[in-house]
């Protein structure tokens, strides 16, 4: 009787076990609303076999040694962790040691200036990786951590109180691991508009935007002689010009800005065009219209690339995919996209 | 007689200073080729790196074809994990022997002297001179119009020498080649799938859309699985993405229209470390079309009848007990 009742417990306790597991699972993905990301790898550290995912076990270096690994002398020690221990492997010389690998995590901090109280986009590789919020001063600042050591091209825009975005500002770093790296002293281009897209040859034409408070806008206007104007930023980071468009000739032209502000310079803003010609047209607000966003979802992203790169090549491509009517989807097409991209 | 010796001599300074002028290198991007091996032997591996110099110009697409002489050299392997380039339009592949095409963009531009768009490892089959190439090539600039940069190309000559007796043979960790880098063991870096639908492509239907980076060896391949009941896609199969059961990558067709399955998403970069990604449903199931939900309540029932069994019999012990105490108390 007492073994009968022993069996029913143990049967009980694994019902329990396996319920509770099944429960916590199904919870576990209802739960996760966006993405769960992880890493299998199945191997067993310390048990003498080097396994995938291991670079060593105790004394199996899968055949590595401190000079396959690039060092001139040395013996190659095994980590508790099955990772190389290269602090006795040398380089050249038989001189100083090469410490072995911090375990620190590899990150890169960002700062600069955008737009007082803007939204900062961060893209990594493309992708948007992270969005902060700048200051009333137009300061911000951004971490990312988590990454692993390599080839990196970080960008970065911002979007100013009406909703323009300023052009993206790209910066190729090597990430090293166990260090963080820091891309300081950024500064966001100007955001640019015009009113009118046609003026009248003596009308005034007003170029406007947003920078960062304070800062020395110099305005571009291509002309047979480029034309630079200046403007001052106010408390609110906002720039007006009224241009005088008496001294121009008719035909089309393109404007951008820059800033400037205790001695440090932002890039171009993105060109926007107008004429000087026979009327006056205001110009009108097209939301979010962007070249480029083949889904009309106000981003130019992976997704659009990867409609684009469906029509790669292929016979009668949408005209609203063929970015420069041209009758094909080649590279041009997916350059201009890359211009305006926003992850 | 002056004016015309002296015209004779303007003209004569002018030809010149034309052909001074024209015989200036065009200023432009450059595409070339850097290896760090000095010396190459028969028999012996070694990469050669494919760089990009954007004279101060900021390129945001690139695309070209690589020739190499198939008849002494083997393409062992393509790297294009530490690349400046992004995305990939024509990920580096082999066209035909001896050549491998590329195309691919990186948003807002590169500006650099020596961005790296990927290397190639070679084994050295034969002894001979060589040449690597760079044909059809392309680089635009980042100005919104696709406009094309002038590009110089730079070819890569190697002379492979006879083979060494005795060569201590290429490091090779976990089967991959590793000349004098670190193996790479860190998986691909974390991505987040999005499904998408647009009228343009597969009729309007819902398309999975992925891509990540590995830093160390590339991304070699994703594979893909839709799963309504998520305690059963252990039992469902991973498909390549790009195999022949699954042709296209992403953008991919998704089976499951009703956006009610889970979507994982694998990433295994060419060492064969591996990044998950999972997108729960668009649109749940109802409770009793969930198998979970059913085994949840099916082990709930057994429970519940085990324990009551097992209170009852427990009572009717206790009562037995009971009743023996009274009788023998009587």
């Amino acid at each position: 009787m007492k073994k009968k009742q022993k069996n029913i417990f143990i049967f009980l306790f694994i019902f329990f076990l396996g319920s509770i597991f099944l429960i916590s699972y199904n919870a576990l993905f209802a739960a996760s609303e966006a993405v769960i990301n992880a890493t299998i790898k199945i191997s067993v550290c310390g048990n003498n076999i080097k396994e995938d995912g291991e670079q060593c076990d105790v004394n199996d270096f899968g055949g590595a040694t401190c000079q396959s690994l690039g060092y001139a002398h040395g013996t190659l020690f095994c980590k508790p962790s099955c990772e190389f221990n290269i602090s006795n492997c040398t380089s050249g010389g038989g001189g100083g040691g090469v410490g072995s690998v911090s375990s620190s995590p590899t990150a890169v901090n960002f700062s600069g200036r955008a737009y007082p109280a803007s939204t900062v986009s961060i893209l990594e590789d493309g992708q948007l990786a992270k969005t902060v919020m700048a200051g009333s001063d137009a300061n911000f600042n951004a971490s990312l951590s988590g990454l692993t050591s390599g080839n990196y091209t970080f960008a970065v825009y911002s979007e100013d109180n009406q909703g323009r975005r300023s052009s993206l500002d790209t910066f190729p770093v090597i990430l090293t691991k166990g260090e963080t790296t820091t891309v300081s002293n950024i500064f966001i281009s100007p955001t640019i508009a015009v009113d009118k897209s046609e003026v009248v040859k003596g009308d005034n034409l007003v170029i406007f935007g947003q920078s960062a408070p304070g800062s020395d806008i110099t305005i571009s206007i291509n002309s047979q002689q480029e034309i630079f104007v200046n403007a001052k930023a106010d408390d609110t980071g906002a720039y007006l010009y009224n241009l005088n468009t008496n001294s121009l000739d008719l035909g089309q032209y393109i404007t951008k800005s820059k800033a400037g502000l205790n001695g440090e310079l932002s890039p171009f803003s993105e060109a926007v065009s107008f004429t000087v010609g026979a009327e006056s047209i205001l110009n009108q607000s097209e939301g979010c219209s962007l070249k480029g966003d083949l889904n009309n979802d106000c981003h130019v992203n992976l997704v659009d690339f990867s409609i684009m790169a469906y029509w790669y090549n292929k016979a009668n491509p949408p005209a609203n995919i063929d970015l420069n009517n041209d009758g094909q989807i080649d590279l041009f097409d997916f350059s201009i996209t890359a211009f305006y991209w926003t992850g | 007689m002056k004016i015309l010796k002296l015209l004779s001599k303007i003209r004569n300074c002018i030809i010149v200073g034309l052909l001074i002028f024209m015989a200036l290198p065009v200023f432009g991007a450059e595409i070339f080729f850097d290896s760090k091996t000095p010396t190459i032997t028969s028999g012996a591996q070694f990469q050669v790196d494919l760089l990009l110099n954007t004279e101060n110009k900021s390129i945001n697409a690139v695309e070209g074809k690589v020739i190499f002489p198939s008849e002494i050299l083997e393409l062992k392997e393509i790297k294009s994990g530490n690349s400046i380039i992004n995305f990939w339009v024509n990920k580096p592949k082999i066209k035909q022997n001896g050549q491998v095409i590329f195309s691919g963009i990186t948003p807002g531009g590169y500006k650099g002297k020596s961005g790296l768009l990927f290397s190639l490892i070679f084994l050295a089959k034969n002894q001979g001179q060589g040449t690597l190439e760079v044909n059809n090539a392309r680089t635009l600039l980042n100005d919104g119009k696709g406009t094309e940069a002038p590009l110089s190309i730079f070819s890569y000559q190697f002379n492979i020498s006879q083979e060494v007796e005795n060569q201590t043979p290429p490091p090779n960790i976990n089967g991959n080649l590793i000349l004098n880098n670190l193996p790479d063991t860190e998986p691909p870096e974390a991505f987040v799938p999005k499904i998408a639908r647009n009228p343009s492509i597969f009729g309007n239907k819902w398309f999975l859309i992925f891509e990540t980076q590995d830093k160390g060896s590339g991304i070699d391949h994703y594979e893909v699985k839709e799963v309504r009941h998520p305690s059963f896609g252990i039992f469902s199969n991973w498909v390549q993405a790009g195999s022949p059961y699954m042709p296209s990558a992403s953008p991919l067709l998704l089976k499951d229209q009703e956006l009610r399955s889970y979507i994982f998403v694998k990433a295994l970069d060419k060492a064969g470390n591996e990044k998950i990604a999972m997108l729960s449903p668009k649109n749940s199931l109802p409770w009793y079309e969930n198998y979970d939900n059913w085994l949840i309540l099916i082990i709930i029932i057994v429970i519940i009848l085990i324990v009551s069994i097992v209170t009852i019999r427990l009572l009717l012990k206790r009562a037995k007990i009971s009743r023996k105490y009274i009788r023998k108390k009587d």
